[in-house]
């Protein structure tokens, strides 16, 4: 806490319940103490005294308790040579502040003199509750993110203009309040003709800055009608102002006492203010949820003018408060939808394309730090698409640029890979691969109707906003067509790429303290709850740790739950005492316990959507493994849909499992029973598409021949054929521990 | 010989949910039993369930003649309407504005205020009001209706995941019950209401709506869905406690067996009696299962499932 805006802050607190103090005495001596005193059409009284204290004030004498009640609050002005925390102090000064300045609106309204008239413009005043109620709804579901209450006067008329603008764009409500050296805001948008009133959701409140009560009274009264909370609770209003309702403070102009104590009531409710002059920051997080006061100097602003200067004020005030942005709809001139994700751009068709066979493409989606981010910001650099031949390719580099709070470096493949689906949504696109696979077709139709590569910047920006504004807050996006520029980036991204899979490599189960779990499959499968660890992807293969993690954090309602390990009850079959109660716990205590590198005890239950089911062979001393794909017998006498029949649905089956393809590669693969050393049967279509990865891992394992010694259906489809044919190879099952104790 | 009757020990309860029993309007109260449905030896129920019937904002198209037949002339009029589901014994009405439907009417905020007024002045019933079913329209006409029902204590739905905030926002300012629907998935069920607690609407302000499947069109899946719901909330997890709703009257009316006079096997039967049936099964099926509140649409089937109620009460 800055020993300077304390000191300031209290100063003003003690002057202003002074003239509260003796606005209130004159009232109540010329007009008697039972003169009624109401805000208009309002249930609430003066709704800060009563939402915060139960305090009903309906007549001047009401006002007393309030008063003294300031008064008791008031800290003394910190000497200088004592050093004290000062943040509770200044926080009750605020208070104060905020009661002497309802108290004081209070003796205005009985006296007749609100609302304010400036100039023969009527002023709103405070906000009824019919418009409360109805800008509540918004604030609670999301439409409207919440208030800025702007004090003061902005540097010119323009920049007036351009910051309420600006605020409105972002959905903001504008609150309109105080003066510099006597001109106001309100005057400078009055002059310049903006349009102000309820419907533009900008409400003229007061032209000093007393008047910004009124902004704390809309707040305090949306707390009690939407937080559900009794008149009195303090503690729970104020918080829920913190946390649910994204309202800021903008003053712009010189800070005097007054303001900084009514900027210290605000942070009772969690409300920061921005000032647009040099002030002392107050960066802790605490009472706010982020920063309390942050100082932005106008002119130091980077910008090539003021309005330039204005919008990233306003960008930086969002940021600030944490506002999340949506982007209701995505400007593109074609289509956009679901409906359009499956389709295929032929050659006939081809206006065109990016990468494939020959050609040169790549995603790459990194984090940044929140100032080097441009929200909105799309560049194409190097020509667009119109003078490309018919049909012809041109090199591509898809940069996002991301920035947010929560972003972490580990989501950046898992927003990474959301590109190809983003872009596919577009009427005549068709997106696939990632990173440096991506090929992507624009077709006649798309191009004819005005598609641009520009575009595809244009849907990642609010689709981004859209499904990921929980992690991230500014989005930008380059999107580079020189051929020298893309070979030069491409080289690049490939070091990312590797080391992003030496990370990926590296992230193992021991690593980790938490898992996550994913019950999507329960609406069929009810019993049924993967446990997905790093070494483990869900059985269905769509989703990973670091999916989950990331999905986590943007739904932490959602499918995805962490998983705390807790103690170890035996390393060598993965068990947890965190994840049995996890397991038990969530289905609806179902299953007992589950491990999650045994195929024999307790292996995690299946539900209908594997890739892979693997299957006890006896006789065999092994397992066999049959993909989804492979329609063919197997030597456990059933195909792959008569197994799900018997395994799938939510049961644990010891010797029985299913599990994704790329479970097969890892360490943690069955590795109680002996790992990839007991597969003695497996798919053909698998040991073709996984031929390079699975050469691996023998050779890892320490045996290099192993897939030569691994029947499929070709070989044989019966465990009879089997057990010669296994002898004849020498597999290494046969020779292992028994598999069946 | 004496047949000992297992007991079963259950920790948590059903949420008690009031409805009216404010401003004029009677109260009734559902939920609150800490056993499975009707297993009066077992432990507590105490209330019944309640039985609502469907009232519709403009004249119904589509419903089948016996439907139309038993309601006659209020089908053009809700308050009218209303007033008759009162008399064949209805203890809500649960009012659709179908009308605000953008291809039935698309009727607004203004139409809403004034349907919902008139049917809250004709009977001293609760009433659930429920949207025309389009996210949009219906945060458009409940926020309406919610207003003009301010402290009655209704219901207002269908509150989905993607609606939740302005529903539940407009029932905690308003002081009304948001009736949660979710797509037959118990997850889901138990992820709106975690939302609608965070969001400060406190669980005896929520009725669950699993979506019905009516005989033969999935209601086995309903049935398992709720039953899953309810030992769940009965083993203690207070997030799938809220009592249920199930609209079993609109799902059976909508099927074949219900609509079909000819064209269909002799065996069939004749239609009302065939369709009341179906309707009735339905229903019963869904207490069995443990709806709180079941809402039908034919005034026989009201009177049989009423019966059926106090047979399975008693
Ligand atoms: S199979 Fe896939 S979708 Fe289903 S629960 Fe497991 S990870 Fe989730």
């Amino acid at each position: 806490m800055s020993r300077f805006i304390a000191t300031a802050a209290i100063r003003g607190a003690r002057a202003i319940v002074d003239e509260a103090d003796k606005l209130l005495t004159d009232a109540v001596q010329k007009l008697g103490p039972d003169t009624p005193v109401a805000f208009p059409n309002t249930t609430y009284f003066l709704p800060v005294i009563y939402g915060l204290t139960a305090h009903k004030v309906q007549k001047l004498s009401d006002l007393n308790w309030p008063l003294q009640h300031a008064k008791d609050l008031l800290p003394p002005v910190p000497r200088g040579n004592l050093w004290l925390p000062y943040l509770g102090e200044t926080l009750d000064a605020g208070m104060a502040t905020l009661y002497a300045e309802e108290i004081i609106e209070g003796v205005r309204w009985a006296k007749g003199e609100q609302p304010e008239v400036r100039n023969g413009y009527k002023l709103n005043g405070p906000i009824d509750d019919v418009q409360m109620r109805a800008w509540g709804i918004q604030m609670v579901d999301g439409r409207m993110p919440g208030f800025a209450a702007i004090i003061g006067a902005a540097k010119s008329n323009e920049v007036a203009v351009k910051i309420v603008r600006e605020l409105q764009s972002k959905g903001q409500l504008v609150f309109l309040i105080g003066n510099n050296k006597g001109r106001s805001i309100i005057d400078q948008l009055l002059e310049s003709g903006v349009e102000l009133g309820y419907d533009t959701f900008t409400v003229t409140f007061g032209t000093d800055t007393v008047s910004a009560i009124y902004a704390l009274g809309y707040a305090t009264r949306a707390g009690i009608s939407f937080g559900g909370f009794k008149a009195g609770d303090a503690r729970a209003n104020l918080l829920y102002n913190k946390f649910r309702c994204f309202a800021f403070a903008l003053a712009l102009g010189p800070v005097d006492d007054l303001k900084y104590a009514t900027a210290a009531g605000a942070i009772n409710y969690g409300f920061p203010v921005i000032a647009d002059t040099a002030i002392p920051n107050i960066l802790p997080t605490g009472v706010t949820k982020y920063e309390h006061v942050v100082s932005l100097p106008f002119d130091d602003i980077a910008g090539k003018d003021d309005l330039e200067k204005a919008e990233r004020l306003v960008q930086r005030c969002i940021e600030i408060r944490g506002i999340k942005i949506k982007v209701a709809q995505i400007k593109i001139p074609v289509a956009y939808g679901p409906a359009f994700e499956g389709e295929v751009v032929r050659k006939e068709n081809l206006r065109v394309e990016f990468g494939g066979k020959g050609g040169m493409a790549f995603e790459w989606l990194q984090t940044k730090n929140l100032d080097e981010v441009e929200d909105g910001k799309i560049t194409v650099v190097g020509p667009e698409l119109d003078d490309a031949p018919m049909g012809s390719k041109m090199p591509l580099a898809i940069m996002v640029d991301v920035a947010g709070r929560k972003m972490n470096k580990d989501f950046e493949p898992v927003l990474e890979r959301q590109i190809h689906h983003f872009t596919n949504g577009a009427e005549g696109i068709q997106h696939m691969g990632q990173r440096d696979i991506t090929w992507i077709r624009f077709s006649k139709s798309a191009v004819s109707k005005g598609f641009h590569i520009k575009n595809i910047g244009d849907i990642l920006h609010a689709a981004f906003h859209n499904q990921f504004g929980a992690i991230v807050d500014k989005i930008q996006i380059t999107l580079y067509t020189d051929p020298a520029k893309v070979k030069d980036l491409l080289e690049q991204a490939r070091v990312v790429y590797q080391e992003r899979n030496v990370r990926t490599a590296n992230l193992t189960d021991e690593a980790v303290d938490t898992y996550y779990s994913c019950s999507l499959c329960q609406s069929f499968a009810p019993t049924h709850i993967c446990v997905i660890n790093p070494e483990r992807v869900g059985l269905c293969g769509a989703y990973n740790w670091l999916d989950c993690r990331a999905s986590y954090e943007i739904n932490p309602r959602g499918p995805n739950q962490p998983v705390p390990k807790g103690a170890v009850v035996d390393a060598s079959k993965g068990e947890w005492e965190g994840s049995n109660k996890f397991v038990y716990e969530h289905t609806n205590m179902a299953v007992q316990r589950m491990t999650l590198y045994s195929l024999m005890d307790a292996p995690m239950t299946t539900c209908g959507c594997c890739e892979c089911v693997m299957v006890l062979l006896p006789e065999t001393n092994g397992v066999m493994i049959v993909s989804r794909d492979d329609y063919g017998q197997t030597p456990s006498g059933m195909t792959f849909t008569s197994l799900m029949g018997t395994v799938g649905g939510g049961l644990q089956t010891p010797g029985m499992m299913g599990h994704g393809k790329f479970y097969i590669l890892s360490k943690k693969f069955i590795s109680k029973e002996g790992g990839i050393k007991r597969v003695v049967w497996l798919s053909k279509n698998l040991k073709e598409e996984m031929a390079e990865e699975l050469k691996e891992v023998c050779e890892r394992e320490g045996v290099p021949d192993l897939m030569d010694k691994i029947a499929d259906g070709t070989i044989c489809t019966t465990v009879e054929q089997l057990v010669p044919w296994l002898q004849e190879k020498g597999h290494p099952a046969l020779a292992m521990d028994a598999i069946l104790q | 010989m004496p047949v000992e009757i297992p007991v079963e020990k259950w920790n948590g309860q059903v949420h008690q949910v009031k409805l009216g029993g404010a401003g004029g309007r009677k109260e009734l109260v559902v939920g609150g039993e800490n056993t499975l449905p009707f297993l009066k030896f077992e432990g507590n129920i105490p209330h019944r369930p309640a039985v609502a019937i469907e009232v519709v904002d403009q004249p119904p198209q589509g419903w089948a003649e016996p439907l139309v037949k038993a309601w006659g002339n209020v089908l053009q009029d809700p308050a009218a309407w209303a007033k008759k589901a009162a008399e064949y014994g209805a203890d809500l009405i649960s009012l659709r504005l179908r009308s605000a439907h953008p291809e039935e009417g698309n009727t607004g905020a203004d139409h809403a205020r004034k349907v919902v007024a008139a049917v809250l002045a004709a009977v001293d019933l609760p009433v659930i009001v429920l949207g025309p079913e389009v996210a949009q329209k219906d945060n458009e006409v409940l926020v309406a209706a919610s207003e003009v029902g301010r402290g009655q204590r209704l219901g207002l739905g269908d509150c989905l995941d993607k609606n939740y905030r302005t529903i539940g926002a407009t029932c905690l300012a308003d002081g009304h019950v948001a009736i949660a629907k979710t797509p037959i998935d118990m997850n889901l069920a138990k992820q709106l209401n975690i939302l609608l607690s965070d969001l400060g609407l406190p669980l005896d302000a929520i009725l669950m709506d699993p979506t019905t499947g009516a005989l033969g069109y999935g209601l086995e899946y309903t049935y398992s869905v709720m039953e899953r719901l309810r030992i769940t909330a009965l083993m203690g997890d207070k997030m799938t406690s809220p009592p249920m709703i199930c609209t079993a009257g609109e799902e059976s009316w909508r099927q074949k067996e219900s609509k079909a006079t000819a064209g269909v096997p002799q065996s069939w039967g004749e239609q009302e009696q065939r369709a009341i049936l179906w309707e009735k099964i339905t229903a019963i099926g869904l207490l069995n299962a443990g709806a709180n509140v079941i809402v039908l649409r034919h005034p026989r089937t009201v009177e049989d499932v009423k019966a059926a109620i106090n047979k399975l009460s008693a």
